[in-house]
């Protein structure tokens, strides 16, 4: 993808954040792909005090160090990065064109709520907050989506279930 | 369960859990500072966790855009799986 379809990408996604009417016209224009499956249902059982959370996020927040999603592909990038809740607020960057990010670089909390789910956790609401997260550059289309579901979406399941979390709070962008 | 702000996309993709916000994109958990309102946009979501029972279900949240005031808000708790 060329800098001047980034640089409009870029430009779209400030118009569209500022005006919702618009916004709404790009919203219907796209049709999201359908499973057509069963919904997956996991009761919870038990207490959110006796559990431990973590974040999945579509938001395109990574640390520095970490390669930036791919921006130059039209199709998106399905592949996601791992978050340290510790260090993640002092050293990130977003790569995403397709939302005004500048608000979520004045505060993570709005994409990435660690601050409010560590006051939670030591209100005792939850009982343990991962170490790790998980996030996503969420434009995610084409041919990318077969390796969401297949692949890059299911390792992030695996990783959730060895760091035996419970909940999971997806936050989108 | 997932916060949403896209309700049409949610209604078709289908996640188990989700809270609507009619809000701008970027901002899920709301305005950069506004501690209370982040606040309640989780709390809102562990509440749907633990009250919904239908696969897929949306629950619209009533907080408007930078016009509700969340020091009258009640928190819900505690979350507890139903009997």
């Amino acid at each position: 993808m060329s800098l001047t379809n980034r640089f409009k990408n870029r430009l779209i996604a400030k118009v569209i954040t500022r005006y919702p009417s618009i916004a709404q016209r790009f919203i219907s224009a796209y049709e999201p792909w359908e499973s057509g499956e069963a919904v997956p249902w996991s009761p919870p059982q038990k207490p959110l005090s006796a559990c431990k959370l973590a974040l999945v996020t579509t938001s395109g927040v990574h640390h520095t160090a970490q390669e930036p999603f791919d921006m130059q592909d039209s199709d998106g990038d399905p592949t996601f990065r791992m978050i340290d809740g510790a260090t993640i607020a002092n050293d990130y960057k977003i790569t995403h064109d397709y939302y005004d990010h500048s608000d979520a670089e004045k505060d993570l909390n709005i994409i990435l709520p660690l601050d409010r789910l560590r006051e939670l956790q030591q209100e005792g609401v939850i009982d343990q907050l991962a170490e790790t997260h998980y996030s996503f550059m969420g434009h995610i289309d084409g041919r990318h989506i077969a390796t969401l579901i297949g692949q890059t979406a299911k390792q992030v399941v695996e990783k959730l279930k060895q760091d035996q979390v419970d909940v999971v709070l997806l936050t989108p962008a | 369960m997932g916060v949403t702000i896209v309700r049409e996309y949610t209604e078709k993709v289908q996640p188990p859990r989700s809270v609507y916000l009619k809000w701008p994109f970027g901002h899920p958990l709301g305005e950069p500072g506004n501690v209370k309102q982040q606040r309640a946009v989780v709390l809102e979501a562990f509440k749907a966790l633990y009250t919904i029972t239908t696969p897929g279900e949306i629950v619209d949240l009533p907080f408007k855009w930078r016009r509700h005031d969340y020091n009258s808000y009640e928190e819900p708790g505690p979350f507890v799986p139903r009997s």
